[in-house]
């Protein structure tokens, strides 16, 4: 492995809905972590290719068995196709920085694979199995912490991960996670999803929505507290595009959230030494494309109010800070530790 | 700066523990780099490649057996010999063979011979004992033919003791420990030879892992052993049990209890003993809010007589309770008992390194 000269650092976020890699060639890219594989010859000619992944296997879905492979936070325990999955999910990465099969026959790639702390707890083994022989060195650690890290809220902080199929809390105490120090909910973007459907399916019962609908719906509109103006949304009713108010529906299902999260908040602040709660208290940082839900950090800061207050706040990139975090690590690591990461 | 100098150092301590929970997922456990016992194993360890492990402790156990002498009591700190298939299939000294339990001469020899009570030894210095506790051994109980006990659910005792042991092996080595595994896969092991191999490893603790059952289903809770005599008639029947596989003859068996009585050893023994006892109940009561702390004890397990380093043995659970075996089934629960296995350990190095300091500066 060390005989290539040339080191790539990437780091990756493999997300339950969205994946991203950052590279230290400057290559910066993201796809939805969907992977399908054409079910028949005729779907692969039509498609020309044996697997797809993205946007580009959702708009083909018909023709496909579609994957995503982390979809509640873990690899499905046995399922290979799921494991396939991850590795064409890491090998379009990897093409998309330049890494392409070719090119990573003369660099030396160094990756840090951030993963939903689930999959972690459950999958590790199988992860490193799915992703055997594609990297030369490769490091997986919980998305969570790859956040943690390239934010640098390595002591007396907390990151909330709030994604697709997994809301992720990881309490930094200036050691490596453990499993003490992180929690998973199923609460969050997925979730809201289906309580809105179900919401808006109570109220409007003759409208068709498809889930698709739903999510764009709710990554323009959604909202805690008050609501600014009316959501006006156009659907099909009866086949004809009516307006439909969804305001009160936008604003139960993201609300939705705000329980679980903010007492499991809690908790993990309560098991953090007493002299250290107050500056965790005032870290908490928010990842994850669901932390774009409006008033959701404010709402979050509400609840830290009961034991005293503190500070929410944002990631500045939310797309990106778990593949930058992974790329912070992959650039920090020593090269004497990446000789034994083989991948 | 200073605060630069302070993220840098805990960046650094970050990654290293990062890296190192990933190797132990590489290597599959235990991870061969980390065994950094003498020059010697090193270099075997390094040789062997996981699937070979099996084969090659078994080489490595007739080798020992090959070069020991078996008509001379051996002094403990030396005890080069390993009792040989001859030994294990000699009959026992019939004056000694307990009339009840053929199954079990072990235990019941513990209460009713009187060499086993012998007087306490002048104490010695602590400070030559309060050494860094820096190399565990962990046996994980049972395995390949020889289950253990079963409980509800599938659950088998082999399969949880390894499931632990790896867990906790990992939680210590992100300690900073180095760990070795007198198994780490689904292989029998005579109680012999994991002893032997223990000493071989040269480890400062030897830490045996087993799963309980106690005749009365609703009894549940943790115990943890160090080795002594017993007159309680449940724990000569699991010291039996946990002897079964022994290899050891029962002259074999006195001799070394004879000699190790009088150690000065047990009283590690039975600090260690406390330390992860007490880790092991404050931590599952939490899970398991009937949980019983059923205490620190001594009983003749075979694994502890014959090792030469503090030793105990610990039953994390109990297979013959219903909710705790639907517990034990649960990857979260086998976490905490590694847990509260690691925290003991931690707790007993963190008092010897004191008690060195201070014995060291008096
Ligand atoms: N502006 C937004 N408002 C609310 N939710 C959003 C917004 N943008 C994205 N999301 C939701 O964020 C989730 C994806 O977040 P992401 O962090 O990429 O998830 P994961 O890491 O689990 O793949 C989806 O449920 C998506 O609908
Ligand atoms: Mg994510
Ligand atoms: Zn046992």
């Amino acid at each position: 492995m060390s005989e290539k000269k040339n080191v790539v650092c990437v780091g990756i976020d493999l997300g339950t809905s969205r994946s991203a890699v950052s590279a230290s060639n400057g290559q910066r890219h993201i796809v939805d972590s969907y992977v399908g594989w054409p079910v028949d010859m005729v779907a692969r000619k039509i498609l020309k290719k044996n697997v797809l992944i993205g946007r580009e296997a959702l708009d083909s879905r018909p023709m496909l068995d579609l994957h995503r492979p982390l979809e509640r936070g873990l690899l499905k325990e046995g399922s290979e196709k799921d494991q396939q999955a991850v590795r064409q999910l890491l090998i379009h990465l990897l093409e998309l920085a330049g890494l392409g099969e070719k090119e990573r026959e003369n660099t030396q790639v160094r990756a840090v694979v951030g993963v939903p702390a689930e999959a972690m707890r459950v999958n590790k083994q199988q992860l490193r199995t799915a992703f055997a022989g594609l990297v030369d060195a490769l490091l997986i650690v919980s998305e969570p912490f790859a956040v943690a890290y390239g934010i640098e809220a390595l002591l007396h902080a907390m990151v909330i991960d709030i994604g697709a199929g997994t809301t992720d809390l990881c309490v930094m105490n200036g050691r490596y996670p453990t499993e003490e120090d992180q929690r998973t909910l199923l609460n969050a973007g997925d979730w809201v999803d289906e309580q809105l459907t179900r919401l808006i399916a109570a109220r409007y019962p003759e409208a068709s929505i498809s889930p698709y609908m739903v999510r764009e719906w709710k990554e323009r509109y959604s909202f805690v507290g008050e609501p600014h103006g009316n959501v006006l949304v156009t659907a099909p009713v009866n086949g004809k595009p009516t307006q439909l108010d969804i305001t009160e529906p936008m604003r139960i299902a993201c609300e939705g959230l705000v329980p679980p999260i903010a007492e499991t908040m809690l908790d993990l602040i309560a098991r953090v030494e007493p002299e250290f709660q107050e500056k965790v208290r005032h870290s908490i940082v928010l990842a994850g494309g669901s932390s774009a839900i409006r008033g959701l950090d404010v709402a979050l800061a509400a609840a830290l109010q009961e034991i005293g207050g503190g500070v929410v706040r944002s990631v500045e990139d939310p797309m990106f800070a778990g593949s930058d975090g992974g790329l912070a690590i992959a650039t920090d690591a020593p090269d004497g530790d990446w000789e034994k990461l083989v991948g | 700066m200073r605060a630069m100098g302070q993220i840098d150092r805990t960046k650094r301590r970050i990654l290293r523990q990062a890296v190192q929970e990933n190797l132990m997922t590489l290597r599959g456990l235990p991870p061969p780099r980390l065994v950094r016992a003498r020059p010697r194993w090193r270099r075997w360890a390094l040789a062997v490649s996981p699937l070979l492990v099996p084969a090659a402790l078994l080489a490595l156990a007739l080798m020992w057996a090959s070069t020991g002498g078996d008509s001379a009591a051996p002094p403990p700190g030396e005890m080069p010999g390993l009792p040989t298939k001859a030994r294990l299939a000699s009959p026992l000294p019939s004056e000694s063979v307990a009339t009840t339990a053929p199954r079990s001469p072990l235990a019941s020899l513990a209460s009713s011979d009187p060499n086993l009570r012998l007087p306490h030894p002048a104490p010695l210095d602590p400070s030559i004992l309060a050494l860094g506790v820096r190399r565990i051994v962990l046996d994980p109980g049972h395995g390949g033919e020889d289950h253990g006990t079963t409980g509800p659910l599938g659950l088998v005792e082999k399969e949880l003791t390894l499931d632990v042991a790896l867990r906790t092996a990992e939680l210590l080595a992100a300690e900073g420990f180095e760990v070795l595994l007198t198994r780490d896969s689904d292989i029998s092991l005579p109680l012999d030879r994991r002893a032997s191999l223990a000493n071989s490893m040269r480890g400062d603790v030897l830490v045996s892992i087993h799963v309980n059952w106690i005749p009365n289903r609703r009894a549940r809770g943790v115990e943890t052993y160090w080795l002594g005599p017993t007159d309680d008639p449940f724990i000569k029947d699991l010291a039996a049990a946990e002897n079964r596989s022994s290899g050891y003859s029962l002259a074999d068996f006195r001799r070394l209890v004879e000699g190790i009585y009088a150690d000065v050893r047990k009283d590690e023994s039975r600090r260690l003993a406390e330390a992860v006892q007490k880790e092991l109940y404050r931590s599952l009561a939490r899970l398991n809010p009937s949980l019983h702390d059923r205490g620190v004890k001594t009983a003749p397990f075979v694994v502890l007589v014959s090792t030469e380093m503090p030793a105990i043995l610990a039953e994390v659970g109990c297979l013959s309770n219903e909710d705790e075996a639907r517990l034990l089934a649960t990857p979260k629960y086998r976490r905490r008992i590694a847990e509260a296995l690691t925290a003991g350990i931690v707790a007993f190095a963190q008092q010897r390194a004191t008690t060195a300091r201070s014995e060291g500066s008096s």
